[in-house]
């Protein structure tokens, strides 16, 4: 490991601890594990949905990552926040996140969810579902195609080996 | 039983067939031509009309210009062109004002990001972004026969 032990300082280990990222091999191989597992819960909120479901389906099939949508939150690993978040719905957004069991990761999926989208001078949308919940990765597009969601899921399991092999943020490169 | 029986008779019947799935990230995807990604931007066609910022429906282009810099000529030079890439929605709308095809749209889609920030695409950014570019734009801008 390239990572020196005695070097991180005692405000850096907290947070490595609250990321539940340690420096072994060991964790090489839980991400290696999490990254090809990746269950996404069912959480389509507007016409994303429909391309979320186009992804799920035989044309493209997310099955080959190891992606299977669940119903429950309690059961999911990631969250695709797929589509518009109405001030009315974060709430109820921040509850599901929070009834996942860690690890956890969030994509948002869309324009909406990034920043709010077309809707970005309404009074009744959250701008952007970073607000409310840690996002890992933002795909744009109104939707993005199947290909594009493909493309973030890739990402985002690019960033979970990355982070457990380097034990450092993927933003920070 | 019935069912069962009809059930497999699909199944062996698809067996043979030729699969569905496509091979994406094995495989590069081949988009339609009308397909809408990311835009290009040309300085040298633009004009400075503003069409653009006036017709985008979520006001995510601004761009400055200023007077041409060689005094006997009539007209203006861009000098920033930014797109938020965060709220762009692809509408074409851009594309169909922009009376040279200054702004084109490309075929790219492979845009997911770490960072809102990223999202933020300036007139390098999208001058370079000059491959995939859509054979079809703006059928009414100057200098294209219909």
């Amino acid at each position: 490991m390239d990572l020196d032990l005695e070097r991180i300082q005692p405000n850096e280990e907290e947070e490595l601890l609250k990321r539940n990222i340690m420096t072994t091999t060991l964790d090489n191989v839980k991400a290696w594990a999490r990254s090809n597992s990746l269950w996404p819960m069912t959480f389509g909120l507007a016409c994303c949905a429909i391309e979320m479901m186009g992804t799920g389906a035989a044309h493209y099939d997310m099955d080959r990552f190891g992606s299977f949508f669940r119903a429950s939150p309690r059961q999911s690993d990631v969250m695709i926040v797929a589509g518009t978040v109405t001030k009315k719905m974060g709430p109820l957004l921040r509850r599901l996140y929070d009834q996942m069991p860690e690890p956890k990761w969030v994509i948002a999926m869309g324009s909406c969810a990034t920043a709010g989208g077309p809707y970005v001078k309404s009074y009744a949308v959250i701008k952007g579902v970073d607000q409310i919940v840690p996002v890992d990765v933002y795909i744009p597009g109104c939707p993005p195609n199947p290909a594009a969601l493909i493309y973030g899921i890739n990402k985002l399991q690019e960033k979970i080996r990355y982070e457990a092999k380097t034990g450092k943020k993927v933003t920070d490169r | 039983m019935m069912g069962l029986i009809k059930g497999m008779g699909v199944t062996l019947k698809t067996m043979t067939k030729q699969k569905v799935t496509r091979k994406y990230p094995d495989e590069p995807m081949e988009m339609p031509d009308r397909f809408r990604g990311i835009q290009h931007f040309d300085p040298e066609k633009c004009i400075v009309c503003n069409q653009c910022v006036r017709v985008c429906p979520t006001d995510c282009i601004s761009l400055t210009g200023r007077k041409h810099p060689d005094p006997g000529k009539r007209g203006k030079v861009i000098d920033t062109y930014d797109i938020n890439f965060e709220i762009c929605i692809l509408c074409d709308l851009c594309t169909e004002v922009c009376p040279t095809e200054a702004v084109v749209m490309t075929q790219h889609f492979e845009l997911a990001v770490y960072t809102r920030d990223e999202l933020f695409k300036d007139m390098g950014w999208l001058h370079e972004n000059d491959s995939k570019i859509r054979s079809v734009n703006n059928v009414n801008a100057r200098g294209v026969k219909k």
